[in-house]
């Protein structure tokens, strides 16, 4: 018997045998599910069903009044009130230069880290740097609150000693919505850095060594070696601090309380006063599920990202 | 093995989901549907509150007696204000309860607190009470959630524990009290809250630096008249004459400012320091009756009112439109301004050790009202208690014993020695009180019926108030200059909220929906 056919037989018998192995084949991976999908249905699908049921009704917890089905009327509203286009048009611009920022200065910061594991010294300015990161939003939003505070902060004082004069950093129309911008790319640069160094850490050493050896520019070494391989990591990383940046609440709400005026009032705090000040379950569910679209939007994006990724990874012939 | 191989067994990844996508509406439209049916059932199912004022032999709104809560042990949690240090004396006074009870009715009783600031607070317990819950045994609420706190029944009638135990119905010093801690509707007799702290609007004065005589001599030669110096030259005086006062110690080039006002957009700061103005010049912020806004919020004393307002900035340090009660303790305490308008229950705070014998407090400067004559209507400040609804009869039970031992004569004296203030008419009365602390004439006075007015205890309170602050907090940063438009706005919304709540038949103007502040 030659070895094909040895084979053959075997493949054979494979085959013949699976039939046997078909209810244990079943029932073995939907019982490994079983726990993550009741946990996901529990946490996760029944919510969103139950907020998107609320949506559509009139309800609030201040009530005796019974829930009453309104249709679409809830998104009317919000389409209708021009604060809530305010909102998004503030969240979409904060979104967009807090990740800009944090994306350009924490590239700039993790290329000189790059490199410098034997430099004296990196793991402690390491540490420092990351330090804003580990910092919870609720303690960054009550020092900058005082840091900025113009009769007692201590940027202030500085502020009077080199330029003469003090900055109402959280209540002037022009600088509260820089200020609160500022201690978000102040808190979240670090995560970019951290990015920057794992995407810059998957760059091959022999690549990088045949680009020295061919003697190209850095901006050449830049775009054809390290970009080809960093940039998933840093996509990766660009859109977890854009989901992130889009429900900024917590930094806000505690430093302006959305104000002054309204110059600060980023949808996500909008939606905490509707669902918590208020209680209005109903329009704040329908601004939730909006809210929701968006951020599904995002992970759309970043879903198809990672999808690219797996197809240029994927073996090819 | 993967999702891909899982397929090839029969099961698909599109099955899989689609099979918990139905698991989870089914979940999900039997649990609105059982919420719907929940909040469609009668509130205040509590089993005490159910009972009413039934004087029946063992009702727990009449609270214990020698038998029925003998070798018991009840655990209280009470929810007070942070930050807020009246509402805070109950707890530091919590074990005297705990032997009270022990000693007159023999059970254990241990008493524990759950705090949030101010604006948070009603967030916290709110829910709790939605869910029928006793988280929170009882509560010390702001006098605007009164409303929302009876209306979907999560609160006991105040009534109902009264019919049982008249020895805790104090005869108020004034309406005030009654009207502000108590009473929801507005201008019915339908009592819901127990007056805990009452509070009322006054000014603190650097008194050291009235009595100095170099300032009284600049003041003399600037204005040609004597700088006042006494409470009894204060009390009547209007804000044009107190305006001159502030101006001669505004001096911003030393960093020391004449006045500071509260104007933060956090809860109802910036309202409670402009509803004076409005108040006291003939303005009023709505018919409680008809629920009418419009018209009335926006009037055109309203916009001068508004505006006053905002003039008084001129006086005030940087960053005043985000100044709240803990600024200006700050501010006054640490020498930064020579007065502040200021809650008069904070003296305790306005007056540390080092200021003792310096300081002299005022009531609200007066305005000219409508008969040309100086007028003062200063907003109410102060909170009441109230009873959670669902409380079990042995909860409910020690619950009312806290309030009958709160409203004892001698509890009542060491809340007083701890800083709080008194609302009965015997207490206010009392002699000496005036002399007792130096915010207590101030705040007897600005007691008075007719001195002081609270605002809506509506349910929508919150959603009203929210509208409110954020307009009026931006005309006092700059964002909106047009102190009309932002009362039109303000109108516009509320009276939309209300006519949504349906609780008027008075429609918001056409088009108030793309209605903005400008």
């Amino acid at each position: 018997m030659s070895i094909i056919e040895e084979h053959e037989i075997a493949l054979t018998q494979t085959t013949a045998a699976q039939p046997k192995m078909r209810t244990s084949d079943k029932l073995f991976p939907i019982a490994l599910l079983t726990p993550v999908l009741l946990f996901f249905i529990i946490l996760n699908v029944v919510p969103t069903l139950w907020m998107l049921g609320l949506s559509f009704y009139k309800f609030t917890l201040m009530s005796l009044d019974p829930p009453k089905f309104i249709g679409l009327d809830n998104y009317i509203r919000i389409y209708n009130d021009p604060s809530f286009w305010h909102g998004f048009g503030r969240t979409f611009r904060f979104m967009v230069l807090a990740v800009a920022f944090e994306t350009v200065l924490g590239g700039a910061i993790g290329f000189l880290f790059w490199g410098s594991a034997n430099m004296p010294g990196r793991r402690v300015a390491l540490t420092m740097l990351f330090a804003p990161m580990i910092i919870t939003p609720v303690a960054s939003g009550l020092f900058y609150r005082l840091i900025y505070d113009p009769t007692f902060g201590v940027a202030n004082y500085l502020l009077e000693n080199v330029i003469g004069y003090k900055i109402d950093f959280l209540t002037n129309v022009r600088w509260a919505f820089p200020a609160v911008l500022f201690v978000d790319i102040w808190m979240w640069t670090p995560f970019m850095i951290l990015m920057t160094l794992a995407a810059l850490g998957s760059v091959p050493k022999a690549e990088m060594e045949a680009a020295e050896v061919d003697r190209l520019s850095w901006p050449q070494r830049f775009r054809y070696v390290i970009l080809p391989h960093a940039k998933f990591i840093l996509m990766l990383g660009i859109l977890l601090r854009t989901i992130d940046a889009f429900k900024t609440m917590d930094l806000v709400f505690l430093m302006t309380n959305g104000g002054p005026g309204s110059i600060t009032e980023l949808i996500a705090v909008a939606l905490y006063r509707y669902a918590f000040a208020s209680l209005n379950i109903g329009f704040s569910s329908a601004l939730a599920v909006l809210l929701l679209i968006v951020a599904i939007a995002f992970t759309s994006v970043y879903l198809y990202i990672l999808n690219l990724r797996r197809s240029s990874e994927a073996p090819t012939g | 093995m993967s999702i891909k191989k899982l397929g090839s067994t029969s099961l698909t990844r599109r099955q899989l989901l689609r099979s918990a996508a139905a698991a989870g509406v089914g979940i999900s439209a039997s649990g609105l549907l059982a919420a719907c049916g929940g909040a469609a059932a009668p509130a205040g199912g509590g089993s005490a509150s159910d009972a009413g004022a039934d004087a029946g032999a063992d009702n727990p709104l009449a609270g214990s007696n020698e038998t029925n809560m003998q070798g018991k042990t009840v655990a209280l949690t009470i929810g007070v204000i942070a930050g807020w240090p009246p509402s805070q004396i109950p707890i530091d006074l919590a074990p005297d309860f705990a032997a009270w009870a022990k000693e007159k009715f023999g059970y254990d009783v241990t008493i524990s607190k759950s705090e949030a600031p101010f604006a948070a607070l009603f967030q916290k317990v709110a829910p709790t009470l939605a869910a029928k819950s006793t988280e929170f045994n009882m509560f010390i609420s702001d006098s605007q959630w009164l409303g929302a706190l009876a209306e979907p029944g999560w609160i006991v009638k105040a009534d109902d524990i009264y019919a049982l135990n008249p020895e805790i119905d104090l005869e108020p010093y004034s309406d005030l009290v009654r009207n502000t801690y108590q009473i929801y509707p507005d201008g019915s007799d339908n009592r819901w809250g127990f007056p805990q702290m009452p509070d009322d609007q006054g000014v603190y004065l650097r008194l050291d630096m009235l009595e100095d005589p170099e300032e009284q001599a600049a003041f003399e030669a600037k204005y040609g008249k004597p700088l006042p110096t006494t409470y009894e030259e204060y009390e009547n005086m209007t804000m044009d004459e107190f305006e001159e006062v502030v101006a001669h110690f505004h001096r911003p080039d030393e960093e020391f400012y004449g006045t500071a006002i509260m104007q933060s957009k956090e809860y109802d700061f910036f309202s409670c320091a402009w509803h004076p103005y409005a108040y006291s010049t003939g303005g009023a912020i709505w018919d409680p009756e008809t629920q009418q806004i419009w018209d009335i919020l926006n009037s055109d004393n309203n916009v001068k009112a508004l505006e006053e307002f905002k003039r008084w900035q001129q006086y005030q340090g940087p960053g005043s439109a985000d100044y709240g009660i803990g600024d200006m303790i700050d501010l006054f305490t640490q020498g930064k301004v020579f007065s502040a308008f200021q809650w008069l229950a904070v003296g305790l705070f306005m007056i540390p050790d080092e200021l003792k014998g310096k300081v002299l407090a005022i009531p609200h400067p007066k305005f000219i009202g409508p008969d040309g004559n100086p007028n003062i209507i200063g907003a109410m400040g102060g909170q009441p208690w109230v009873v959670n609804a669902f409380n079990d009869d042995d909860q409910m039970r020690a619950c009312v014993d806290l309030l009958k031992w709160w409203y004892t004569d001698e509890t009542q004296a060491k809340f007083l020695e701890r800083g709080g203030l008194p609302w009965s008419k015997a207490a206010v009365e009392a002699p000496g009180f005036e002399e007792s602390t130096p915010y207590a004439r101030a705040f007897k006075y600005m007691l008075s019926d007719g001195n002081s007015q609270d605002f809506w205890h509506h349910p929508k309170y919150a959603e009203m108030l929210a509208v409110q602050q954020e307009a009026f907090n931006g005309y006092a940063t700059g964002q909106y200059t047009d102190a009309k438009a932002v009362l039109d706005f303000i109108a516009a919304k509320q009276q939309a909220i209300l006519f949504d709540a349906g609780t008027t038949d008075i429609a918001p103007p056409e088009g108030y929906e793309s209605m903005q502040p400008a």
